[in-house]
């Protein structure tokens, strides 16, 4: 893609970055135009969440999981999902969680135990 | 600016229709314009919005409506804004009639979405959301309203069986309703014992997704003459928009559109919400409500679910909300909402609401919603 092409379309920018590249963009844009392109943080922690247990047509056979809101390491806030989550209890407001590479289209987070590496 | 008028309203049953949406839209059309008094060859414009007519594989309604209706000269167009696509229409109306290019409008919306599966539903509905940064990480309507009841319970408190309140409440409004899509009451035990949609909403917290049409027509007041109904005087239209994604705002526990949209709309007015003797508001799920009380200023944040839980927005509370039913009971029809919840207050101005009649008439706010808040109309309604 041209840096020309980059320039008009942030999130196809953004979708191959966490698709293909296994790195979360940044952007930051003026008019409409992406000024400034950089790698965000990996890890981050649980702003909000939800479970959802009726999942929506692309994500059919993932229900239960979790669509969370997550504050990065460094800033930039982003929306992801965390699949496996089966009940509100086993999440919480302020858990750290880490980007990971997906199966599936989206931005997949997991948890990740304290001191330890993600689950 | 002129002073402008709802002469007319109308509303079906909401829920389940047989006949295809532009029959339904014509005839709340012709029901509202006989309603109005007013000559059909005074309508200047035909504002009409049905946000998922491709899901009837029908795009470009309004010449169909407007030939069924025999007026097949009358311009017309379509006006999207997800949910509150027909509150725009009216906003459109209004600005078109207050500001002297038309004499009079008329507003329609309709939906029909029942011949399709709830699968195929939801992702009709979710269309309005963000595809790339909402859609795509699995997110449904409930799962987007219910990441902000999550952060809304974290700051406040708020309690299920608050959010069961909102329910329970609009449920026993509905019943009241022949309009309405769910005419029966539920208790709190059902609210608690109905499934988990998406944390913490439960299957009660969530209005069904409808079949239905409404219109309304505008006029100018110097065109009327002697109307044959009680009027609504439109004191304030106000349209707003909120950043569209969720992840970009910093707040979660309302949404800013309603907050700015109502500014607007009591600055136009000139009165502030302790004005209002009712509202209807958005309340596509529960905590919806219990947001929009509080970002249009009924309530400081924080209060309102335990107001509602206390009593004071029934039909006998100090603030009756919803008495329609709301999106919860009456239904939501996408496209024919907004129009829908001026119909309840143009029944409620001429005293026809019946067993859901609320005791003080003299000003009402309607409140509509796009999506999770990237569009928001507020009305302001008084007598004569």
């Amino acid at each position: 893609m041209s840096e020309e092409t980059l320039r008009l379309h942030s999130i196809a920018a953004f979708r191959r970055g966490y698709e293909e590249e296994g790195r979360l963009l940044g952007f930051r844009s003026a008019c409409g135009f992406v000024t400034a392109t950089w790698a965000l943080q990996r890890t981050g922690r649980l702003v909000a969440f939800t479970v959802q247990t009726v999942p929506s047509d692309e994500f059919l056979n993932e229900a239960p999981y979790a669509y969370a809101l997550v504050d990065l390491d460094g800033g930039g806030r982003v929306t992801g999902w965390i699949p496996g989550v089966a009940e509100e209890a086993e999440l919480s407001v302020g858990e750290r969680v880490q980007f990971v590479r997906s199966y599936k289209p989206g931005v997949q987070f997991a948890r990740v135990p304290s001191g330890g590496s993600p689950t | 600016m002129r002073e402008t008028w709802v002469v007319g309203a109308a509303t079906n049953r909401y829920g389940k229709m047989a006949e295809t949406g532009r029959e339904a839209a014509t005839r709340v059309a012709l029901e509202a314009l006989d309603v109005s008094g007013i000559d059909p060859k005074r309508i200047g414009y035909t504002f009409v919005s049905n946000a998922f007519g491709v899901a009837e594989r029908q795009a470009h309604l309004g010449p169909l409506i407007n030939t069924a209706l025999g007026l097949p000269d009358v311009p017309s167009a379509t006006i999207e804004s997800a949910c509150s696509s027909s509150s725009a229409g009216l906003h459109e109306a209004f600005v078109h009639v207050a500001g002297g290019f038309l004499d009079a409008a008329l507003v329609v919306g309709v939906e029909k979405l029942s011949h399709l599966d709830t699968l195929a539903a939801t992702s009709y509905f979710a269309m309005g959301a963000d595809s790339a940064f909402e859609t795509r990480n699995g997110a449904t309507f409930p799962g987007l309203y219910a990441t902000l009841a999550h952060a809304h319970r974290q700051k406040y408190g708020t309690t299920s069986e608050q959010l069961g309140a909102v329910a329970v409440k609009n449920h026993a409004n509905g019943a009241k309703n022949p309009h309405a899509h769910f005419q029966k009451e539920i208790s709190l035990e059902t609210y608690l014992r109905s499934p988990v949609i998406a944390s913490p909403l439960r299957l009660y917290d969530c209005c069904p997704f409808s079949d239905g049409a409404a219109a309304v027509v505008v006029a100018a007041r110097e065109i009327v003459g002697a109307p044959s109904a009680e009027p609504l005087v439109i004191r304030a239209s106000a349209r707003s928009g909120s950043v569209a994604e969720m992840q970009d705002r910093p707040d979660l526990t309302g949404l800013p559109a309603t907050r700015t949209a109502a500014a607007a709309a009591f600055r136009q007015a000139g009165v502030g919400p302790e004005k209002i003797d009712f509202t209807e508001v958005h309340d596509c799920f529960t905590i919806a409500e219990v947001m929009a009380l509080e970002d249009l200023g009924f309530y400081p944040k924080g209060r309102a679910a335990a107001a509602g839980a206390a009593g004071e927005t029934s039909l006998q509370g100090t603030l009756p909300v919803n008495p329609s039913g709301g999106l919860k009971a009456k239904g939501h029809p996408v496209s024919a909402t907004g129009a829908g919840q001026v119909v309840e207050i143009f029944e409620q101005f001429n005293r026809r609401a019946g067993a859901r009649q609320v005791p003080k008439t003299e000003w009402a706010l309607a409140h509509n919603v796009g999506a999770t808040g990237g569009s928001c109309s507020v009305h302001i309604f008084s007598h004569r």
